[in-house]
């Protein structure tokens, strides 16, 4: 069913069995859990079907800190959420990435790798990627021509990436919500206040207000969050009426540890052999690659230099090229694009392409890395409100000495395995050499993904959510998405917060049983 | 013969061979270490730049001898000082990565004796 809410009397209350709070990747993955279960399932999405300024100026945010894209610009506010502009970038957290690693502050997650591997083949198919295979001899059996370099495994090893088409969650599965008779999907439903019990350790309500005054409530006895990490955070803390600090902010965590990938042209690599590796694992044709392999250090290395995890592709350029990081070749014109424009490239041009990088032996190396945890880095609300009357976001992106001094450690381990095995040489960015309390270079960027603010963690002191995403001492309170990541992994986060998201669906399907 | 006489000619026998050898394995060095491998996938320009930050980084190898004495020095003791039949340049390069042997210069990872087979070449083929 679908209710555009602008049509509903003013003060009007509509109640259900569960109530979810946003339709992005999380909303939707969950919504679609519970076609069928038998129960009344209010769906609440801020924007509409299309595209709406007016709406994406809601998410206009105070920048702090470190420069940051605009806020308004990196979240789409709309059915569907930010999979509207997304680039289908998909992989698994690593085993590592869940484990307590004592030079990492604050990390550890309360669960582990084991606890997703039932949900991330349920998570490929709501995004649409291939098969659960994820080691990189799985695809060479699939395509003789996927060949991985001969890389030693205690030192270095090809990470295995797959891409959706990428899937617009939106347009994919609209037809299927509005159809199902269980699930009720409110447009411009925007929620402005959580209302809880007097002692805040329960939830009453959603209230929810329109362009046009409307006052609106949603009540139900489970409520979970998912309008994505920065408007979670922004939501709780706005929601101060029985609790000064905002909901689940007792111990003053909300809003605190936002991740980001550092996403940075870090160096170059000049193939040395003859004839030159195969390099074909590492391609990326936008809209046509199924799966492509990136290089990544292995565990044992990680603990060896104590450095956080990354990954590294390989773009065909010449050395002398300039590269540019994603914030400054994605300007907000260009994610418009993504979101505009069709996804597969013309043919011509793909063939064109590829025929210049037939053999290509020089690339520039895009690191992705994960950010390590920061209470410092962090939401908060900002002095101006929106037109809805809602506290903005402020956000202080703040890195530390271990994010830097990775790089460095990264490249230098990489490149002597590059040459030991005879595969080529390696050059690091000048930025990359330098100290690691210097200053970040104008090519510092993400990747656009926006994680942490709300942390998992067994300990209220510790974190926002336990361990099954419930917020802490609110009895009926659940958040879905990369908010709840204690560290971020050095992957795209849709994936997994899709996994986590089908996890937590399960949790309150037996919850309410 | 005199038993004295044969033992003495049998060592200045070997000692001219062994000195020959060694000549005949630097002689051979001499050609192919001013000629990194990395020339090819590099292009001559950047090996130079490579060398000459290097050598204003590198305490004690700034000119030809010293660059050549560090490599030899590098070399197994049994093809240093017998001559026997010691590693190439390329079997060094890999040896050097192997063990670690590793320097940064001009932000590339690099082995050891490369380094310093570009040190050498922007010396004798200076811009």
């Amino acid at each position: 069913m679908h209710t555009d809410a602008r049509t509903l009397e003013n003060g009007s209350v509509v109640a259900g069995d569960l109530c979810i709070v946003g339709a992005g990747a999380a909303g939707i993955a969950m919504a679609l859990e519970w076609i069928g279960a038998e129960r009344r399932v209010l769906l609440l999405e801020g924007g509409g079907f299309d595209y709406e300024p007016r709406m994406q100026e809601l998410y206009r945010g105070e920048i702090a800190g470190l420069p940051y894209f605009p806020l308004e610009a990196a979240r789409l506010h709309y059915f569907g959420g930010t999979t509207g502009h997304w680039a289908g970038f998909c992989s698994t957290f690593d085993a590592l990435d869940f484990e307590r690693r004592d030079w990492v502050p604050h990390s550890g997650w309360p669960i582990g790798r084991a606890d997703l591997d039932p949900f991330y083949p349920r998570a490929h198919q709501v995004l649409g990627i291939g098969p659960y295979e994820w080691e990189a001899e799985q695809w060479r059996r699939r395509d003789p021509a996927l060949v991985p370099f001969a890389l030693d495994p205690k030192i270095a090893w090809t990470k295995m990436w797959q891409f959706s088409a990428p899937a617009r969650l939106g347009t994919l599965y609209r037809e299927q919500i509005v159809g199902a008779s269980d699930v009720h999907l409110f447009t411009h439903a925007n929620v402005v206040e959580i209302e809880a019990n007097e002692g805040a350790t329960a939830i009453e309500g959603m209230r929810v207000r329109t362009f046009e005054g409307k006052e609106l409530r949603f009540r139900a006895p489970r409520y979970v969050l998912a309008c994505s990490t920065i408007q979670n955070a922004r939501l709780l803390l706005a929601s101060n009426a029985r609790a000064t600090a905002g909901l689940g902010n007792g111990n003053d965590l909300v809003g605190r540890y936002f991740m980001e990938h550092l996403e940075m042209p870090s160096g170059n690599l000049v193939l040395t052999r003859t004839p030159a590796p195969a390099t074909r694992m590492y391609a990326f044709e936008f809209g046509r690659t199924k799966a492509r392999g990136e290089m990544a250090l292995s565990p044992e290395v990680q603990r060896e230099r104590r450095i956080l995890n990354a990954t590294v592709s390989l773009e065909p350029a010449p050395l002398e090229g300039a590269a540019q990081s994603t914030f400054q070749w994605g300007t907000p014109e260009v994610v418009e694009r993504m979101r505009t424009q069709r996804v597969v490239p013309d043919a011509a041009a793909t063939a064109d392409s590829m025929a210049v990088r037939a053999e290509p032996r020089t690339f520039h190396l895009m690191t992705r890395q994960e950010q390590a945890p920061n209470p410092d880095s962090r939401v908060t609300l900002s002095g101006d409100r929106d037109a809805l009357g809602v506290p903005r976001a402020r956000l202080d992106w703040r890195l530390t000495e271990l994010d830097r001094r990775s790089f460095r450690d990264f490249y230098e381990v990489l490149g002597r395995e590059m040459g030991r095995a005879g595969i080529g040489r390696m050059q690091m960015r000048d930025w990359v050499m330098e100290r690691a309390d210097a200053p970040w270079p104008s090519s510092l960027g993400g990747g656009w993904h926006h994680m942490g603010t709300t942390r998992m963690h067994p300990d209220p002191k510790r974190g926002v959510v336990d361990a099954s995403c419930r917020v802490h001492g609110i009895g009926n309170l659940w958040i879905a998405g990369a908010a709840v990541y204690p560290t971020a992994g050095c992957v795209n986060p849709t994936l997994t917060l899709v996994a986590l998201t089908l996890r937590l669906s399960d949790h309150l399907k037996s919850a309410t049983a | 013969m005199h038993r004295r006489h044969f033992l003495q000619l049998a060592s200045v026998t070997t000692l001219g061979a062994l000195a020959s050898g060694c000549r005949a394995a630097r002689e051979y060095d001499a050609l192919t270490l001013t000629h990194p491998e990395l020339l090819k996938a590099l292009g001559a320009e950047r090996v130079r730049t490579i060398g000459e930050r290097y050598r204003a980084t590198t305490r004690g190898e700034s000119d030809a001898e010293s660059l050549r004495q560090a490599i030899d020095h590098s070399r197994p003791a049994a093809s240093r000082i017998l001559g026997a039949a010691g590693p190439s340049v390329a079997d060094l390069v890999r040896e050097d990565f192997e063990k670690g042997r590793t320097v940064v210069v001009d932000g590339w990872v690099l082995s050891r004796t490369e380094a310093r087979q570009c040190a050498l070449y922007s010396i004798t083929r200076p811009a």
